[in-house]
């Protein structure tokens, strides 16, 4: 139960290989139905590292998901620059998988059918995408369900599907945004054992946007807490606790002590979030 | 420093000259056009399809006769006691099924089940039952409004919010009362709804007995033009027919509309 | 409370419907044969029930059906194919989308079938008449429920074909089409059913065809009972169709 020091494993690999994604002085900014502008995002800049773990935390309105969708290529007119292996983003790029926040698994498809999605479009064969897409649906822990219809799944069992169906497209970076927001505590518990597990596999990138910090901490390597609209990087925080992690980490004081400080940082963001909703309602006229 | 991106409004369109009124102005000019040049190429036996001025010369005729305007009374006047004998039947009808459980599920796949099958094969019956004069015709409007006014207000009646029901209940309402002030008021849009419905089927049942037996009404222009193969005057009445049955049926749905939004 | 009295609750709506109808067809048949209800109007249901086989064996009635079904077929297979085309064609075109639309809910409300006389000149007392009055009847419903379908198809899914790179036709095929199938089918039976309605009906009128003509040459002959008999049997025919569709969509809503 030692603090997690610097000696037992290096800080990721910033010094060893160049960033897989930069990300440069990205803002954005969207006209409001009203017809003044919000800006979205001011002057986000920050690198992912190969391999590493990076989750992006902020309260609500601070611009999660408008940087999902950049990132993801689903939304243009940006400013500053987001690069992924030296070329820029306009477009969903092939290295970058996106796995959605809301139900995506396509409904009149079974289970490997849905994962198998990718190498349907890609031309694969059908044996061989249904082998490979197996291994996939067996890396998230569904063996059996294969014939399965998303209908007759859980919710969380669906959510790993399309993690499954991202995965199998072996993209670069891996990027979520709060796929597990609609599940309970402990499913969401177990599955970022999972989530964990395959990533220490795969050694797969992963962009993890959510607002709980318990998740975040538990699943990182580094941290990165946002303000409240417009959103900007607050602050980085390395965490260097032990791996391989599991959920039991949670109750670890090293842990504790991540979770209080990213808290203290969010709680005045989170706080601003609030204020601000409220005066706008109040003069709005609308209930809070 | 850096661009920042920025979503751009759209221009207002113009008031009333937008796309869409050109798209459908082409569109309407584009058939016109199309039907002219059918009508005096020659390659359809003569007057299968008449020339624009022909069938315009029809309609203002049609409309300028006597004749025609006795036989819209005629048809007219079936309709709406077809409406009212198939209205009341099928509101007091679907009142006793939506009321009850179990009743519903006794008689309400009747309804259901014979509402969407051809009505007009029962003509010869009605003949048969109410003679070859206006009575078969309103029978054939009245049996075809039936359904979907019962269906309609079956339904409306499981829809009512059962706390009214208690209120009257608690003030020891009786049956009349409670059909007449809460039951009917609290069904409004069901059944005028259903009444809407009813009125296309019994418009449509109404007229089709015209035309298979009747020396009266609009169905019977219909049929008249035909065996005297007057297609100009054909073309004319059925013209009239559509833009009325459209409009009625755009009106009925324009005031149901506002009524609901009043409503709420 | 026993396994017996349990099924015979369960069953009680259903019994005492089907008993009403019996006990309504007993009582006709005994105020006719007491002369109240005068025969040559209304026909004993025994002797209705006895034309069946008659006319099942006389009037070919093997043939007629199949008759029957062929136009609606035809129908069928012309609404699905043109409805479903023009709905893709109107979802992917939203300038014509939104100049149509409403004609085409506008034309579903009118009354085709009225135009009947118009349909014998330009086709003769024929098949095609029937099949194209059907087919025209039907194909507002098939349109206009592949446009709802197609539009309502889930963002995030889109999304997740954005994110895939599919191609538009991709994007159609693959995640689009498969998203409204359940939708555009409801719109496939209603066009059904008004083809249905519409076939039997204007061989009833034209008298042609087969069943709705069958209807109609018994009601020339007089021939009461046989009358009521073929009504009855495509009445039964047209439930049976209703229901079979009913089956088909609820299996189709469920499997999505």
């Amino acid at each position: 139960m030692a603090v997690a020091t610097t000696q037992n494993r290096m800080a990721p690999a910033a010094v060893a290989a160049p960033a897989i994604m930069v990300v440069d002085n990205l803002a954005m900014r969207f006209a409001t139905p009203e017809g003044d502008d919000v800006v979205a995002l001011d002057d986000v800049s920050f690198d992912v590292n190969p391999g590493e773990f990076l989750s992006i935390i902020g309260p609500s309105g601070c611009g999660k998901s408008t940087l999902f969708n950049v990132i993801g290529g689903l939304l243009g007119g940006y400013g500053g620059r987001v690069t992924v292996g030296g070329e820029t983003i306009s477009g969903p790029h092939h290295s970058i998988g996106m796995v959605f926040q809301e139900e995506s698994t396509f409904p009149w498809r079974n289970v490997v059918d849905n994962v198998a999605f990718p190498l349907e479009i890609a031309g694969v064969g059908k044996r061989e995408r249904i082998d490979r897409a197996r291994h996939f649906v067996s890396m998230v822990g569904l063996d059996g369900f294969e014939r399965r219809y998303p209908s007759e799944l859980s919710g969380g069992m669906r959510q790993r599907v399309s993690m499954a169906r991202t995965l199998a497209s072996e993209p670069k970076i891996l990027l979520m945004d709060e796929p597990f927001a609609a599940l309970d505590e402990q499913t969401r518990l177990l599955l970022g054992d999972k989530v964990l597990q395959i990533q220490q596999q795969l050694k797969q990138t992963t962009l993890l946007i959510t607002h709980n910090i318990t998740e975040a901490v538990q699943l990182s390597d580094r941290i990165l807490v946002m303000t409240y609209r417009p959103g900007r990087v607050k602050r980085i925080v390395n965490i260097d606790l032990p791996r391989p992690r599991s959920s039991e980490i949670v109750s670890s004081e090293a842990f504790g002590r991540y979770v209080a400080q990213i808290w203290s940082d969010l709680r005045e963001e989170a706080t601003r979030g609030m204020s601000d909703e409220q005066s706008r309602a109040l003069h709005s006229g609308t209930p809070a | 420093m850096a661009e920042v991106g920025r979503l751009t409004r759209a221009t207002p369109a113009q008031p009333w000259l937008t796309p869409v009124l050109l798209l459908r102005v082409a569109l309407v000019l584009f058939a016109l056009v199309a039907w002219q040049v059918m009508a005096v190429s020659g390659w359809f036996y003569r007057d299968v399809i008449p020339s624009l001025p022909k069938i315009w010369t029809a309609l203002v005729k049609l409309l300028s006769s006597t004749d025609f305007y006795w036989n819209l009374g005629v048809t007219f006047e079936e309709i709406v006691i077809a409406l009212a004998l198939g209205g009341i039947g099928g509101i007091v009808a679907g009142l006793i099924v939506g009321g009850n459980k179990f009743i519903a599920s006794a008689f309400e796949p009747y309804l259901y089940y014979l509402g969407p099958t051809p009505k007009i094969i029962f003509f010869p019956v009605m003949i048969m039952w109410f003679g070859v004069d206006s009575g078969s015709k309103i029978a054939m409007g009245a049996l075809s409004c039936f359904f979907p006014i019962a269906l309609n207000v079956a339904a409306g009646m499981r829809q009512i919010d059962q706390v009214l029901i208690k209120v009257g209940t608690s003030f020891r309402a009786n049956w009349w009362q409670m059909t007449m002030k809460i039951y009917m008021p609290a069904m409004r849009h069901p059944i005028v709804n259903g009444l809407r419905l009813g009125l296309g089927v019994a418009l449509i049942g109404t007229l089709l007995a015209e035309t298979k037996l009747s020396n009266r009404g609009i169905g019977f222009l219909v049929i008249q033009a035909y065996n005297s193969f007057d297609m100009p005057r054909l073309y004319a009445v059925l013209l009239v027919l559509f833009m009325m049955a459209i409009g009625i049926n755009s009106v009925v749905a324009h005031f149901a509309k506002l009524d609901e939004i009043k409503q709420k | 409370m026993s396994a017996g009295a349990l099924t015979l609750r369960r069953f009680a709506p259903q019994a005492v419907g089907l008993g009403s109808l019996v006990f309504l067809l007993v009582a006709i048949e005994i105020l006719i044969r007491l002369g109240l209800i005068n025969r040559f109007i209304i026909p004993l249901p025994s002797e209705v029930i006895a034309s069946f086989g008659r006319v099942v064996a006389e009037e070919d009635i093997m043939d007629r059906f199949w008759q029957t079904a062929w136009e609606c077929l035809a129908s069928g297979v012309l609404l699905t194919v043109f409805g479903i085309i023009l709905g893709v064609a109107m979802h992917g075109l939203p300038l014509f989308r939104r100049a149509c639309e409403t004609w085409v809910a506008a034309f579903a409300a009118a009354p085709l079938v009225l135009a009947y006389p118009l349909f014998l000149v330009l086709f003769g007392r024929s098949s095609l008449t029937i099949i194209m009055l059907a087919f025209l009847s039907g194909l507002p419903p098939v349109i206009l429920k592949t446009i709802e379908g197609l539009s309502a198809t889930r963002r995030v899914l889109l999304n997740v074909g954005r994110s895939f790179k599919l191609t538009p036709a991709q994007q159609f095929w693959k995640i689009l089409l498969p998203s409204a199938l359940p939708t555009i089918f409801v719109g496939i039976r209603l066009g059904l059913i008004f083809a249905l309605i519409n076939v039997v009906g204007v061989e009833f009128l034209i008298n042609f065809g087969g069943l709705g003509k069958l209807i109609n040459e018994l009601a020339e002959r007089y021939d009461l009972p046989g009358v009521y008999a073929s009504i009855c049997f495509v009445i039964l025919v047209s439930v049976v169709f209703f229901v079979a569709t009913e089956r088909a969509e609820r299996w189709l809503k469920s499997a999505a």
